[in-house]
């Protein structure tokens, strides 16, 4: 599958994700594009011998940071980007592997897959709060600057 | 009084984060003059009180329903910053508050089904379906997401609305891959259950937490896994008759 379709695909699905949430028609584009992003820098690290896990975890960080801007730029809840965004990295197929072991009577290979979930899952998760984190400190220093500069004046 | 606990159950019913109807009830309050607010807010209940001319007042109510409908959290969000910044009277603000209320999803009905079905086809072919897959699971997709809608007014349990909903388009897609034996099962069953995916439950919790709310982060992350677990279920009974 070439990059641009995954990139269409993965902006369709989040767009239609955000339909399903009701958010507010100016903020729809906006939030395809956070999906969007989010897969790219998903698929392009995961081929350089980067973990799952950890590719999972960045592109999180990217999606909940693209947020918090855009949550600015438009003026909306960061809530109505992010959780869209996140679609694109949602560990299906794993989590089904992990079902088909248990149904199969595998059950070691059903634990397996169903840790190997619960770990892409926290990472999307760790990656939305360091995104966050990220996120209050840059707001904090510019706070800060901002009042040293009107003390200055 | 009344506007900050409208604001917040507005907030709280629509899929806001709690700790966003605490700090609007807050900031509303403060704006028409009150002294000690205080706010605590849970998914199931919002509890609020203020001192007013040496007179304490404490109030409480409880939102039995939860839907989600970010417009209407982001149009409280734009009437709390008007009233804050004094371009809004506490009358303007209630009213609009009402109408807010009142409002419908601003995507048709058919819109949001449609858009379930688009979402679940989009994802399988992302995660490497064939185009013949997609048609089966926007189909099935559409069907999890009608199905969600018509059982909750019945059935009133959650987890088992999802369960249900769940099994519908999971029987929806095994019945067509029987017919078709060329489709993937696996991929056509991992995008149908996609628009059950618990995102907001995920999102919020996390963002509850982050923010201190210890009780509401928790029990909301408890909902996510709930919803989870119920769709696993689901999955697991396909997958039994399949083999």
């Amino acid at each position: 599958m070439s990059w641009w379709l995954g990139l269409l695909l993965s902006f369709l699905s989040t767009l239609a994700y955000c339909t399903l949430f009701n958010v507010p028609v100016r903020a729809l584009l906006a939030g395809g594009l956070t999906g969007a992003i989010g897969w790219l820098v998903y698929n392009a690290i995961s081929p350089y011998g980067m973990n799952a896990t950890i590719a999972t975890f960045l592109a999180a960080t990217t999606v909940s940071l693209c947020s918090q801007f855009l949550s600015i730029y438009l003026r909306v809840p960061s809530t109505n980007f992010s959780v869209a965004g996140i679609i694109p990295l949602v560990p299906g197929s794993v989590a089904y592997r992990s079902m088909l072991a248990f149904v199969e009577g595998n059950y070691l290979n059903g634990i397996t897959l169903a840790t190997q979930t619960c770990l892409l899952a926290g990472a999307i998760a760790a990656g939305l709060m360091l995104g966050i984190s990220i996120f209050s400190v840059w707001k904090g220093l510019v706070a800060r600057n901002a009042g040293k500069r009107a003390k200055t004046n | 009084m009344d506007t900050c606990l409208l604001a917040g159950e507005i907030i709280l019913k629509n899929g806001g984060e709690t700790y966003r109807a605490e700090e609007t009830m807050a900031l509303i309050a403060r704006a028409a003059g009150m002294d000690n607010v205080n706010s605590f807010v849970t998914p199931t209940c919002l509890i609020m009180s203020y001192r007013c001319m040496d007179k304490d007042y404490t109030r409480m109510i409880r939102t039995p329903s939860r839907t989600i409908d970010l417009h209407k959290v982001t149009l409280v969000n734009d009437v709390s910053r008007k009233f804050v910044s004094g371009k809004m009277t506490l009358a303007q603000a209630y009213r609009k508050l009402q109408e807010i209320d009142r409002k419908k999803p601003i995507y048709p009905w058919w819109l949001q089904n449609l858009a379930a079905g688009i979402a679940s086809g989009a994802f399988i072919v992302l995660i490497g379906a064939t185009w013949f897959d997609i048609l089966p699971t926007v189909f099935a997709g559409i069907i999890v997401n009608v199905s969600v809608y018509y059982l909750e007014a019945y059935l009133r349990v959650k987890i088992f609305t999802e369960f249900l909903a769940a099994f519908l388009g999971g029987m929806v897609v095994f019945l067509l891959y029987r017919l078709f034996p060329h489709l993937h099962l696996d991929l056509m069953i991992i995008g149908t259950m996609l628009p059950l995916f618990p995102g907001i439950a995920v999102t919020n919790s996390l963002r509850d937490l982050m923010a201190g709310d210890l009780m509401a982060g928790v029990s909301r992350g408890v909902e996510a896994v709930l919803t989870a677990l119920s769709v696993a279920a689901a999955t697991a009974i396909i997958l039994s008759m399949a083999r």
